[in-house]
């Protein structure tokens, strides 16, 4: 049986139909779920092995990216969500999806105090190119597994990490230390703290990060495609979703 | 206190990089050593109900601030904190909030987000209102404080602006006696009956009062109709008076300004030209006197039924009869397309004027067929240089006119927010600066959509299927005052008093939800037809849809307001966005609410589609229109208008050019005069680099953006068009389409016709670059024009309409020779502004007459697409298709005096059989791989086109003269023309050297220059016998290309 993924979609979400075909293509199962729908029946999100979060600007942005989507998420599937998470189910939250799981306070430690925030990006403005980032292989993340060096886009306005003021290093030794930074920029891209550009739970199942692994399951998507040897080959986005599958498939 | 404020701070504010301390500092010169920006809310309960503390504390910190990066306050001054790296108080403030009735999308989603924590915000009806302070750092004047929040921050059309000194508006009581903008109109319904039994002069200043926008003539074909015997018995049936109500005239202002009607297109015209013998005819060819009964149907519809017929074309599914062109180039799915303009709401405010466009169109789509979902947006701009005018030139511009640069900042801003929150790419756009669109700016928006070739049940998308007794259901944002008579003001001249009510801004997540909703709804077979509430609002989407059934009944009592208090012919009218019109099967309405309601989109049932022949429109049980559908779309007696040319002609200056310097038939050859024309060129406005903009706009949402618009190795190098790959949105696996366009409107003063040649060929040409399919080519014509008719105020109107015929007819005889029809188009027929300048003259501006083509490729395999960077050391380097000599145009010219006897001033004509051969052969040489890099040769010449394909590939170029030499003694002209002409048709392409022999075969008969080489070197090199013509290296070329963007 086909591991089954629950890709959220409603109020501005945008990018669920590119999530769900990267988690096709990898294996799964994608069913794409308006949150209302979802919202109305909350324990319909037991009946996935995964939950992904996709990129968008969901509420616009207003508030803050990811803020209302939180909101929503916690006053009407927030004991679900809890329990699913406890369950040792692999959550994936891209760009918003990433804003919003932060907004959640699921990363980068469920059920404590927040620590983190994704902020403007230091230019001011958002920004779409691709970027190069350095997966860490000593990451406790699931999803980054055997992953050592990517290029993949990214298309925020908000993707600055942001760490409680006063306790950045702290904070980041215990990240670190834990195995709980799983992707970070090999430059300069938005000013975020230690080029972090992907932070995972300490148990590596809830993953959030900025760039779109979605985005780039086929070389056709590479901006350098027309000058690569093998144009239509999987993209280096895909292991991501496959990672998931295999480890749904070998619970 | 019942209005509450509340404030939410930064803590990691960058105060001295703040866009506000930055705009102040680059364009006004105002020293402002740091802004800060505090968000601002207000919050109000309904029925006078109090907003606790207690409770606002924990919206504060649940809903408004988050706890890593912002702190609020909403009590008494607490002691200030100074933002990072500034030790300093600030010296004034200027507090920004919305007019009432201005959309404030912030506000609207804080009030929904409320409703979502809070039991006692649901229950009262807590709403939020947004606004911002900003606090400026340093020392500066107090009118300087005002100039930055009026020119930088702000939009008095739009938004209320307080300056203020900072200490006493910090220690003041601010948080106490707050207002909140809310719109409160007399709840008075009143209809008017307006009496046509006046003298011409009373109906004109009637008509101008009304903001109608109708001509005396049209007004008495009303009259006339109102006098009908039989039009008479009907209206008393009803109870109606003979004279026409004001929601009547409000329809038919609508529905027959020029922007619904396109009454010009329509019009009968004698056109007649001047038989002076001194224009050479292969470059401005000659017609004769003639006659058109509709430009439309004699040329632009002709070109699709000429090129169809003759090429017996299957791919064109439906054409100029909906909101879009349907095209299918899938076997799967079928394309639609369709390019809009918005220049008259972008001139007055720039932000929401770009971000309706771009919504809008994007509801063209949503409407097109049983709806369509957007995958692709392309958007051009037409403005005056942003850096122009400059200090001490600030009195060029005239009164009532934003600086060019705010126009392209808030256009910018509207852009990046309309594309990226709906989740569309923009794929594609172009940028054309000229001064004389300070009056009006050009903004296109396009979108490209995706229909299922059918429906579940097996009907096909591309058919709408309204049925009397069908329900009208409104769905998506509310009506309110915005956006009233935008239909009737946009075919208008612009002048100093606009009115704000015409503006509107854009909601993206709203029409988002809309969309989905609208997409679902149509999967499940929902709905029996669709259209968008785009100009003249439901009276346009309701008039149209009407046709279908012919017949509606409109009952306007329940449409949902913004507000109370508007006026039924307010409801009819009313261009508030977002909103779709729909007809319902009355057995499927329940199911159809029921859908919405769950998708959290607002929609109201508005009474039903009949057979009646009527559109009658009804008001708390009372008719207060009843038009005869016949006559309202029918009855407009086509204009009959006389067009004359003269050959080109300069429009009268109304700013003052620098002068330029000239240059000397021996310096023209020069080694300095070569590379600083190749690094002025690679400078100006509508060449350099627009990568640090582009980037702000999402061009890969939905992952199908395959070729981007930047390339190359490190993508920085311009992309020639777009690649969208069809199979993420249910194409084939290979599919894929190309979107590109052209413009030339520099090229106007010359002749309209070339203009609108050299537009189509290069919307062609940038496909074919990329490997689209030449035979395989949907147009989209846009045309921006001055107004044509004539006037007191037009002395020249025969000019401008003998223009648009060439330009018509320009169109008609390129894309006849490449065999491509148009699908879909538009045109703005009031491009100009009437003013005064600074010493008190009356000044009018007009736009050049534009063409916009848009053109839409087929691409067999997206895995063979190219793009126009060099990509190996030692590959050869071609330059494909024809040079010329003619300067006329060409960027070159705009920058020096070029010698007069050794340049034709002329533009370079289009040779369209020519082109298309040579077209054809590209891309069967890209099908079979011979390129590695193909780019078009545009602005600035081959030259630039050289400099642009190293740049891309991070790589250098060589080109030996001596090897030209036979080329250059054919040409006869000096380098300099020879490097800098702008001839369309041609491409610099590069091959792998080993692919030689089987490149000049399959050439053979193409006019083709060997140019030089790639190189590992990065420089740009052209010599002749070893001695250096241009040595420019690439690092350099950058710094002119896209170091003056950044």
């Amino acid at each position: 049986m086909k591991a089954k993924v629950l890709v959220l979609t409603g109020d501005g979400i945008n990018c669920e139909r590119e999530t769900a075909r990267a988690f096709e293509l990898a294996g799964a199962e994608a069913k794409i779920l308006h949150i209302n729908d979802l919202l109305s029946a909350p324990k319909t999100l037991h009946s996935y092995q995964a939950f992904a979060l996709p990129g968008g600007f969901s509420f616009g942005d207003d508030l803050g990216s990811g803020q209302v989507l939180a909101l929503k998420l916690q006053s009407l599937l927030g004991a679900e969500l809890k329990e699913y998470v406890a369950r040792k189910n692999p959550v994936i939250g891209i760009c918003n999806g990433f804003q919003a799981l932060t907004k959640l306070g699921l990363l980068p430690e469920p059920f404590a105090p927040r620590t983190m925030a994704l902020a403007k990006n230091d230019s001011g403005s958002f920004l779409d190119r691709w970027v190069h980032l350095t997966a860490e292989e000593k990451s406790i993340c699931i999803w980054t597994k055997g992953l050592s060096s990517l290029t993949l886009p990214i298309r925020h306005g908000e993707g600055k990490v942001t760490l409680l003021a006063g306790e950045e290093e702290i904070i980041h030794r215990k990240l670190i230390a834990n195995g709980q930074i799983p992707l970070r920029y090999t430059e300069e891209v938005n000013g975020s703290f230690g080029r972090i550009a992907g932070v995972c739970d300490p148990l590596g199942l809830v993953f959030g990060l900025m760039p779109h692994p979605e985005a780039a399951i086929s070389n056709l998507q590479h901006p350098q495609s027309s000058s690569l040897q093998n144009r239509d080959a999987p993209g280096v986005g895909l292991q991501i979703f496959e990672n998931c599958v295999k480890y749904i498939e070998g619970r | 206190m019942m209005v509450r404020r509340l404030e939410v701070r930064d803590l990691h504010c960058q105060a001295r990089e703040q866009s506000a301390a930055k705009l102040a500092r680059d364009h006004l010169g105002i020293s402002l050593f740091g802004a800060e920006v505090v968000q601002l809310f207000w919050l109000k309960a309904e029925a006078e109900q109090r907003i606790e503390d207690g409770t606002l504390e924990s919206w504060a910190k649940q809903v408004f601030a988050d706890p890593i990066l912002q702190e609020y306050e909403f009590a008494a001054a607490k002691e200030f904190r100074s933002p990072a790296g500034i030790n300093l108080q600030p010296s004034y403030v200027a507090e920004i909030r919305y007019l009432p009735g201005v959309t404030d999308n912030v506000g609207r989603t804080a009030t929904e987000a409320l409703s979502l924590v809070s039991d006692f915000a649901r229950d009262h009806h807590v709403h939020v209102y947004t606004g911002k302070a900003v606090y400026f750092f340093g020392e500066l004047s107090f009118a300087d404080a005002e100039r930055v929040a009026y020119e930088c921050l702000a939009n008095p059309v739009i938004e209320e602006i307080k300056v203020m000194d900072w200490k006493e508006y910090y220690t003041g009581k601010r948080f106490e006696f707050q207002k909140a903008p809310e719109v409160i109109l007399p709840d008075e319904a009143r209809v008017g009956i307006i009496s046509l039994d006046q003298d011409g002069k009373s109906l004109e200043r009637i008509s101008k009062e009304q903001c109608w926008a109708l001509t005396l003539s049209e007004i008495e074909t009303i009259r006339n109709h109102y006098q009908d015997p039989a039009v008479k018995e009907t209206r008393e049936k009803y109870g109606l008076t003979a004279d026409p109500t004001d929601v009547e005239m409000e329809v038919f202002a609508q529905t027959w300004s020029e922007h619904c009607k396109h009454k010009i297109f329509a019009a009968e015209i004698d056109y007649t030209e001047t038989d002076e013998a001194s224009w050479p005819e292969e470059i401005y060819p000659r017609f004769g006197a003639f006659t058109v009964k509709s430009l439309f149907k004699s040329f632009i519809k002709k070109t699709t039924d000429d090129t169809k017929a003759a090429r017996n074309i299957p791919w064109l599914v439906s054409v100029f009869s909906d909101n879009a062109g349907i095209v299918r180039f899938d076997e799967k799915i079928d394309l639609c397309i369709k390019v809009e303009t918005h220049n008259s709401p972008s001139a007055i405010d720039p932000y929401g004027g770009a971000l309706t466009g771009i919504v809008g169109v994007n509801r063209d789509i949503l409407g097109c067929g049983m709806g369509a979902r957007p995958i692709a947006n392309t958007d051009v701009f037409c403005f005056a240089p942003p850096d122009w005018p400059g200090d001490g030139e600030e009195r060029e511009l005239p009164d009532g006119l934003k600086h060019p640069r705010r126009i392209f900042d808030g256009v910018h801003l509207g852009v990046e927010d309309g594309g990226n929150k709906s989740g569309i790419p923009t794929v594609n756009g172009a940028f054309a600066f000229h001064r004389d669109f300070a009056g009006k700016p050009l903004v296109f928006c396009g979108t490209i959509g995706v229909l299922p070739h059918t429906l579940p049940s097996g009907l096909s998308t591309a058919s709408k299927g309204q049925q009397p007794g069908d329900v009208i259901v409104m769905a998506g944002g509310r009506i309110g005052k915005d956006g009233i008579h935008g239909a009737t003001f946009s075919s208008m001249e612009l002048n100093e008093n606009a009115p704000a009510t015409v503006v509107q801004i854009g909601d993206p997540i709203t029409q988002k939800r809309l969309a989905d909703f609208l997409l679902e709804a149509r999967d499940r077979e929902l709905f029996s037809s669709v259209t968008d509430n785009g100009a003249g609002g439901l009276s346009s989407s309701v008039g149209e849809m009407a046709l279908g059934t012919n017949g509606a009944r409109l009952d306007i009592t329940n449409a949902p307001v913004k507000y109370p208090g508007l006026q039924p012919f307010e409801l009819v009218v009313s261009e508030s966005q977002e909103r779709m019109t729909f007809s319902v099967p009355k057995q499927k309405l329940d199911a159809f609410l029921a859908l919405a309601k769950r998708r959290g989109v607002e929609a109201s049932a508005l009474g039903e589609f009949t057979d009646s022949g009527m559109l009658e429109i009804v008001y708390r049980e009372k008719t207060v229109a009843l038009l005869d559908l016949h006559f309202l779309h029918e009855g407009l007696p086509a204009m009959i208008l006389k067009a004359r040319w003269e050959g080109p002609r300069e429009t009268p200056s109304w700013s003052t050019f620098p002068k330029l310097a000239s240059v000397s038939p021996t310096e023209i050859n020069s080694r300095a005069f070569l590379e600083k024309s190749l690094y002025t060129l690679l400078a100006r406005w509508n060449i350099r680099s627009k990568e640090s903009w582009v980037r702000r706009y999402d061009h890969e949402v939905q992952a199908a953006t395959l070729v981007k618009p930047f390339v190359g190795s490190e993508a920085h190098g311009p992309g020639d068009s777009a690649v969208v790959w069809l199979k993420p949105h249910g194409g084939g696996e290979k599919a894929g389409v190309t979107i590109s366009c052209g413009l030339q409107p520099k090229l106007s003063r010359y002749d309209a016709y070339v203009m609108a040649q050299h537009a189509l060929d290069e919307a062609v040409r940038n496909a074919v670059c990329v490997g689209a399919d030449p035979e395989q080519i949907a147009l989209i014509d846009n045309f921006c024009w001055p107004d044509p008719l004539p006037g007191e105020k037009n002395p020249d109107a025969q000019h401008k309409l003998a223009q648009l015929v060439r330009a018509n007819r320009g169109l008609y005889d390129l894309a006849l020779q490449y065999g491509a029809p148009f699908v879909s188009g538009k045109d703005s027929m009031k491009n100009d502004f009437i003013g005064r300048n600074r010493f008190g003259k009356e000044v009018k501006i007009s736009v050049p007459p534009t063409v916009l083509v848009t053109a839409m490729g087929k691409v067999h395999d997206v895995a063979k697409t190219v793009t126009s960077d060099f990509k190996k050391s030692g590959d050869l380097v071609f330059l494909l298709g024809k040079n010329t000599r003619h300067m006329g145009g060409s960027e070159l010219e705009e920058t020096v005096l070029l010698p007069k006897d050794i340049v034709l001033r002329s533009p370079p004509p289009v040779l369209g059989k020519e082109n298309f051969s040579l077209y054809k052969k590209v891309h069967q040489a890209i099908q079979v791989g011979l390129l590695r890099s193909c780019h078009d040769c545009s602005e600035g010449g081959v030259i630039v086109a050289l400099a642009e394909s190293a740049m891309g590939g991070k790589l250098g170029v060589n080109v030996e003269l001596e090897k030209l030499e036979k080329e250059l003694a054919d040409y006869q002209g000096t380098l300099a023309e020879y490097l800098f002409h702008e001839t369309p048709g041609r491409f610099v392409v590069s091959i792998a050297a080993d692919k030689l022999e089987q490149f000049s075969q399959h050439f053979a008969d193409t006019p083709l220059v060997r140019f030089g080489e790639v190189s590992a070197q990065d420089i740009l090199r052209v010599t002749r016998h070893g001695l250096v013509i241009i040595d420019a290296p690439l690092a350099q070329l950058e710094q002119a290309w896209r170091g003056a963007a950044e």
